[in-house]
């Protein structure tokens, strides 16, 4: 048994039961404290909103509000992931603590696991919006290469 | 304090921080070894220059390496630096009514949302229409596209998308799941790509495909012949574009009561109707109706100003407001497209890439309808659909002489196609909004856009060949 903490990772474009589950098993059998993480990645409303204001050329307001109406969304999305996981964690006895964050997605997650000294972290693959995926490396990996501990990518 | 070690190799760190400067610098340095090319035969070197000019815009119109607008500004002090246009010249392309049309347009956009008289009517028709799912889909999808009928289809996009949002949120639909909530999101987004083709109002592609008519052969193309011209593929598209939606993604809830509830409390918040709407809305009508009777006569751009300047009149709305809403980086893209397009004709860069390249694969009215809207419509999946207007449109008009087709036809052939963008995200903000939303994945866009893509060709050939002769258009 080790008193290191579990992260599990959630964030606004990579859900998955199966990450929770993996997270909850292990925090219950090595009895560990499970600290959920939404990411909110706000670079992706941002993308959204300055593409209307790059070609669409709408004007501020409209791309703010659209930038806020998406992150507002994405927050919802947030306490809703970490209420399910909260949920499960309840079910299995599990000491948890919830956690949302905006921010990039490899340094936030790095920086709350230096933050929370995390001893495993679980995180499901991510995967790259565009054909770029083929030559580069996924997000999840660069976590994985670049974290102080262990780190579990869920297919 | 913190420091981050970054533990990436050393090479991969350099070479993340040189791509940008190395990008730059191999456009530079092929920009300046083109220049260096021997002159074809046929083609001066103003010609050559003004070539040089148009692909390093393209490079970067589809790279995406620098905003639209600033590509633009590539344009603007590259063509009187080069002496492919005498600097006058170049710059007082800037005064074409195109750009002052498509400034007026947008001022007036700004003013109808932000009066509200925009929201209000959306919220008022699907109060009153959406009253079943697939009703409710109808409207959102018809909506979108006469709304779009009459404001920029990015502007629509951007004031349905709140709404959608929260429509699809009281109905608990889960994100990359629900077909429903696909539904909605992708009557959004073609809704508005489709009605944005429907008028000038859509975009500002279509006036600045006047603006490049008119500076290259002088002739233009009125308010309401285009509308005419492009109707019965907005209305083809809408039908197929309904059939599409709910066979690939069939309905899949009861009711929409708790939506329906939704669209009530927002239509109450707003209270009763303003005299400022009423009057934003009477000016617009007066304006779509002034561009019909009497657009071809005092011109576009004179209208179009005269409405804005009958907003301020009235206080109506102030200028911080309309700052707001109108992003002024048009006027740098649409007076870049302008002075690229005058400087491809003008310096007989134009011409020459018809002769040279062009007629080797279309020599007959019917070939040069196919592949010019083929590639527009493929284009425009890549880049910004003025910048395709921008790319294509000096060297289609340059068609005219060689097959005996009207330039006007010419400019339909791309400013058309140029706006229907079905199939990817990148290619218009509303498809990109409908992505991020996570309702609509790449995938299913991709999926429903192949048809879609297809049908607006064939539709638009099949309209090219049976139905503009009728109209006079050959």
């Amino acid at each position: 048994m080790t008193n290191t903490k579990i992260l599990l990772v959630l964030s606004t474009h990579v859900y998955s039961d199966k990450a929770i589950e993996y997270a909850v098993r292990r925090a219950r059998e090595e009895e560990r404290q499970l600290v959920a993480f939404f990411l909110l990645e706000s670079e992706l409303a941002e993308e959204a909103s300055e593409r209307f204001s790059d070609i669409g050329f709408t004007g501020d307001r409209p791309s703010a509000t659209l930038s806020e109406s998406l992150m507002r969304e994405y927050r919802q999305r947030g306490y809703e992931a970490l209420g399910r996981a909260q949920i499960k964690a309840m079910e299995d006895g599990v000491d948890f603590e919830p956690l949302l964050k905006e921010g990039p997605y490899v340094s936030t997650i790095l920086e709350v696991i230096r933050a929370h000294g995390i001893g495993l972290t679980v995180i499901q693959r991510r995967k790259e919006r565009s054909f770029l995926h083929y030559f580069k490396k996924g997000l999840s990996v660069k976590v994985k290469e670049a974290a102080s501990c262990e780190v579990v990518i869920i297919e | 304090m913190r420091v981050e070690i970054d533990r990436r190799p050393i090479w991969v760190i350099l070479a993340g921080k040189a791509l940008r400067p190395v990008f730059f610098l191999l456009l530079a340095l092929g920009f300046i070894l083109f220049l260096q090319l021997p002159v074809p035969e046929g083609l001066g070197t103003g010609g050559m220059r003004a070539i040089a000019v148009f692909l390093l815009c393209l490079v970067l119109w589809v790279s995406n390496a620098v905003p639209v607008a600033i590509t633009g500004l590539f344009a603007i002090v590259l063509v009187p630096l080069l002496g492919v246009l005498p600097r006058g010249a170049t710059y007082s392309l800037f005064g074409n009514e195109a750009v002052f049309f498509i400034l007026g347009a947008f001022i007036l956009s700004g003013a109808v949302m932000q009066s509200g008289l925009s929201n209000r009517v959306a919220l008022r028709l699907m109060e009153k229409h959406g009253g079943s799912p697939k009703r409710l889909i109808i409207s959102i999808f018809l909506l979108a596209a006469a709304l779009s009928f009459v404001m920029s289809e990015h502007a629509v996009a951007a004031m349905l998308f709140p709404i959608v949002l929260e429509i699809s949120k009281s109905l608990k639909l889960r994100p990359g799941e629900s077909n429903y909530g696909k539904l909605l999101f992708f009557a959004l987004a073609w809704g508005s790509v489709i009605g944005g083709v429907g008028t000038f109002l859509g975009g500002a592609r279509v006036p600045l495909a006047m603006g490049i008519l008119k500076e290259t052969t002088g002739s233009t193309i009125g308010f309401l012949d285009y509308t005419v011209a492009v109707a019965p593929l907005v209305v083809v598209l809408l039908i197929v574009g309904y059939i599409v939606l709910t066979r690939f993604f069939p309905v899949d809830i009861d009711g929409v009561e708790n939506a329906h509830k939704v669209i009530v409390r927002r239509a109450r918040a707003l209270g009763k109707v303003r005299p400022r709407e009423y009057a934003v809305g009477l000016i617009l009508g007066i304006t779509i109706l002034l561009w019909i009777t009497i657009g071809k006569t005092v011109g576009l751009a004179a209208i179009a100003m005269l409405s804005v300047m009958a907003l301020f009149v009235l206080k109506l709305v102030k200028w911080r407001e309309i700052e707001e809403y109108v992003n002024w980086g048009i006027i740098l893209m649409y007076g870049g497209a302008i002075i690229l397009g005058t400087a491809l004709d003008r310096s007989g860069a134009a011409k020459w890439m018809v002769d040279a390249i062009m007629t080797q694969w279309a020599q007959t009215p019917i070939t040069v309808i196919a592949l010019f809207s083929l590639l527009a419509i493929l284009l425009t999946e890549s880049m910004s659909n003025a910048a395709v207007i921008a790319v294509l449109l000096p060297v289609s008009i340059g068609m005219a002489g060689r097959t005996n087709m009207s330039p006007e036809v010419l400019t339909y052939v791309v400013a058309i196609p140029a706006g229907l963008a079905f199939m990817l995200p990148m290619s218009t903000p509303a498809n990109a909004i409908a992505v991020s939303s996570d309702y609509i994945s790449v995938r299913d866009m991709a999926k429903g856009g192949v048809i879609m893509f297809l049908t607006s060709w064939v539709t638009f050939n099949l309209m090219a060949h049976f139905y503009w002769p009728l109209i006079g258009l050959r």
